[in-house]
């Protein structure tokens, strides 16, 4: 009996992690629909932004901006790691922090120095254990990050690169690119650099793309004063987009673990109800066959 | 010739009933023969040479007695002579047993001509006296890594193998004969119960090829052999290995040698008795045992002991029936001895062997008193791994591993690590694995467990520790990989 009780508790255990699991893949799966329509807004916005910044880089237009100088050989950088404060999601972490890990190896061999920024507990914790301890870290991005939020961050990269003390912001964090395809990625934000049109975007229609080229623009007031406004605004665009994108990545990959780990539950209860059958029913036979052999013997 | 009684000074009895492997016998109410002795047939009948020795278990009242025939009971007629020879059953013991194979009987079956002792001694025979115990304990290494680093053996003490079906029990004999027979100066008996015959021919011809040491007499000279296998009625089973048990009494008590007693299969001496229990009339008990289980196998096994005379040390193979421990008789073998080493379908399933479960795997002398608190302390450590691995394995089997927690993937990590690096080529498999056998030294198994544990080749891949002696092989083989593929 002691065997086919123990099954039976584990195959509770088993039942109860189940339901948890259908249920966060359910709650995920609404969870996701809400990111992604998000995200797709914000995507165009990011596109257009990006488009006009890189039309005025083509209006042979002498352009300097603090925020496009590029500084070869940087001391001091910025590595924004973007991860989940939840874990069940998967290899949505590992994915990222395996891009960290990458890059700290790379840096370590330069004199580069590398200051974290960590986002989300599960990040945090990671990199505490590795003994890379985040200088600063934020807890408050959950599925719903607000522009607000990550306008202050903006700001204050902004402000440290153009006093000097960054010379890079790099972000790793899990680019969508679609409903099944969502990648953990290393990029760098600061500086801006050549500002140019996403390519891909820009090759799927190249009869828009031409068209675009053609535009004419009027700069008013000044090319120079636009300038001004518009390449921090890019750079904040691109960061939200950074932001909406590893939100609806961690919904689609939690789904998907969930999912998963659902039907593996599903397999082990199973195996379980199997073998606790078996157990239960080879018992019962025992003792039939004992009380039968015992009364026989009696004869 | 019909009458009963004594007869030139013999006690002759008739054959009055017989069932399946047991036979009843009538003798005068004032001669019956005594509980345990011995009883022949041997005559002609129908042209049929009837040969057969029984031994008394049980007096039914009106001069009859119950015996269990010892061999076939084919062609067995009621009314047949029956001879009380008026002892136990004896075998022969002395120097020269070595090097020969016997029946239960203890009749040379190995076709070299007549044995030559000058004893014979009953093989039912007293225990030692709790006085005449010996109270050593000293480690028995084998170079194995499993086994010496977590159920080290006991010199002078008892170790079983469990084991269900297949799991290689009679393999981890062979290659503990092969260990330790080889390096022994002592004698060796082998103890063939209920197994296949052709294990035992192997062996046979096994120990033949196999040289002591540096020496050039082969392991066969200072051993010697019985068997009663699968083949032979259960009476044949249930005393063969006491017929063996008594040839090693003897090197024990007369020498004072050490001496090595291998049982394959400890569990068959008990499925005999239970083979017969029913026979003789007894009730069945727990899972149809016989209700004498315990007994039985207590009078075996407390005489597998050391003496301040001399020591044996043994191993047995256990089966476990449906790889279920709790049955009634690997769980009453359990309780006798030393140390306890189970071989689990899981982790031969993954093609480590020896498939020995390290966490059910146990020994009395894992302990720092005996081994050392260095030795302990990387025994226990292995295992906190390993048991840890095992708890969570259910979550990663649902959840998958990027689940855990750091720590815990660290924990899993190392685990697999050592999970695969407790396998071992061993010398008697050469020829199937086509890898050479591996005698690894307890001190490197210590070491090699200790910067495991560190995390020291946390960088190698998995199948870097597959089938490899001491841990520094690990990297060899992760190169000559790294250049195959």
């Amino acid at each position: 009996m002691a065997k086919a009780r123990a099954i039976v508790k584990r195959l509770k255990a088993v039942k109860n992690i189940r339901k948890i699991t259908r249920t966060m893949e359910l709650i995920a799966t609404a969870r996701f629909k809400r990111a992604m329509d998000r995200a797709s807004a914000a995507a165009a916005y990011t596109r257009k932004i990006s488009e006009i910044v890189a039309d005025l880089s083509r209006a042979n237009l002498q352009i300097s901006h603090p925020l496009l100088e590029d500084r070869p050989e940087p001391k001091a950088s910025i590595l924004l790691v973007l991860t989940s404060n939840r874990g069940l999601c998967g290899g949505y972490n590992s994915g990222v922090l395996r891009q960290v890990m990458a890059r700290l190896r790379r840096a370590s061999q330069t004199e580069e120095s590398i200051a974290l920024e960590v986002s989300g507990k599960r990040g945090i914790n990671f990199l505490k254990f590795q003994g890379r301890p985040a200088q600063r870290t934020y807890t408050h991005f959950e599925e719903k990050p607000t522009f607000a939020q990550v306008e202050e961050l903006a700001d204050r990269f902004i402000e440290a690169f153009c006093a000097r003390r960054i010379d890079r912001l790099e972000v790793v964090y899990t680019k969508f690119e679609s409903a099944s395809r969502q990648m953990a990625v290393l990029e760098r934000l600061l500086p801006i650099g050549k500002l140019e049109v996403d390519k891909a975007k820009a090759g799927k229609d190249p009869q828009a793309a031409n068209e675009e080229r053609l535009i004419e623009y009027e700069f008013l007031p000044s090319a120079e004063e636009i300038l001004q406004e518009i390449v921090p605004a890019a750079f904040k665009a691109r960061l939200f987009k950074c932001f909406l994108d590893a939100a609806v990545s961690e919904q689609i990959f939690r789904r998907v673990a969930m999912k998963a780990a659902t039907e593996n539950a599903d397999d082990m209860i199973g195996s379980l109800s199997q073998l606790y059958n078996r157990a239960r029913q080879s018992q019962i036979t025992s003792e039939l066959s004992e009380i039968i052999g015992g009364a026989a013997a009696l004869e | 010739m019909k009458t009963n009684g004594a007869k030139d000074g013999k006690n002759i009895g008739r054959v009055t009933q017989i069932i399946g492997s047991t036979f009843d016998a009538e003798f005068p109410e004032t001669s019956l023969p005594a509980i345990y002795h011995a009883l022949t047939i041997d005559q002609q009948i129908k042209g049929l040479h009837v040969k057969v020795t029984g031994e008394v278990q049980q007096h039914l009242g009106g001069g009859r007695v119950r015996c269990v025939a010892l061999g076939s009971t084919d062609g067995m007629v009621r009314g047949m002579e029956v001879l009380d020879t008026g002892a136990s059953l004896t075998v022969p013991v002395g120097k020269g047993t070595l090097g020969r194979v016997f029946n239960l009987l203890g009749e040379p079956v190995d076709d070299r001509g007549p044995v030559v002792t000058e004893e014979r001694w009953p093989i039912h025979r007293q225990p030692p006296k709790m006085e005449d115990l010996s109270a050593k304990t000293e480690v028995f290494e084998t170079g194995i890594k499993v086994i010496d680093l977590l159920t080290p053996f006991v010199r002078g003490g008892k170790a079983g193998l469990f084991g269900g079906a297949g799991l290689g029990k009679t393999v981890i004999l062979t290659e503990l004969i092969a260990r330790i027979a080889s390096a022994h100066g002592g004698y060796s008996v082998f103890a063939g119960v209920g197994e296949r015959t052709r294990e035992g021919n192997d062996l046979w011809l096994e120990m033949q090829e196999t040289k002591i040491g540096k020496t050039d007499r082969s392991v066969i000279e200072q051993t010697c052999m019985v068997f009663g296998q699968m083949n032979e009625p259960p009476g044949a089973r249930l005393r063969v290995a006491l017929s063996a048990l008594t040839m090693a009494e003897w090197f024990r008590d007369a020498t004072g040698a050490d001496t090595l007693l291998f049982i394959d299969n400890i569990f068959r001496f008990s499925q005999a008795g239970s083979e017969v229990s029913a026979l003789l009339g007894r009730m069945p008990s727990a899972v149809g045992y016989q209700p004498t289980l315990g007994t039985e196998l207590g009078e075996l096994q407390e005489r597998i002991t050391s003496t301040t005379r001399g020591a044996i040390t043994s191993v047995q193979a256990v089966y476990v029936p449906a790889d279920d421990p709790t049955d009634p008789a690997p769980a009453t073998a359990f309780s006798h001895l030393d140390a306890f080493i189970y071989l689990e379908r899981k982790i031969a399933e993954k093609g480590i062997y020896p498939a020995i479960d390290p966490l059910a795997s146990s020994s009395r002398v894992l302990d720092p008193q005996y081994v050392g608190a260095r030795h302990y302390a990387v025994a226990r450590q292995v295992q906190k791994t390993l048991q840890r691995y095992r708890e969570l394995q259910d979550i990663i089997a649902i959840l998958g591993v990027d689940e855990l927690s750091e720590e815990d993937k660290l924990v899993v990590h190392r685990a697999r690590r050592i999970e695969r690096f407790l396998s071992q080529p061993f010398l008697v498999a050469e020829a199937f694995t086509g890898k050479a056998g591996k005698i690894t030294p307890l001190e490197d198994t210590i070491r090699s467990f200790e910067e495991l544990c560190s995390g020291k080749w946390d960088h190698l891949t998995e199948s870097a520790f597959m089938y490899i002696g001491a841990i520094d092989e690990a990297e060899e083989q992760a190169k000559r990989m790294a250049a195959a593929s």
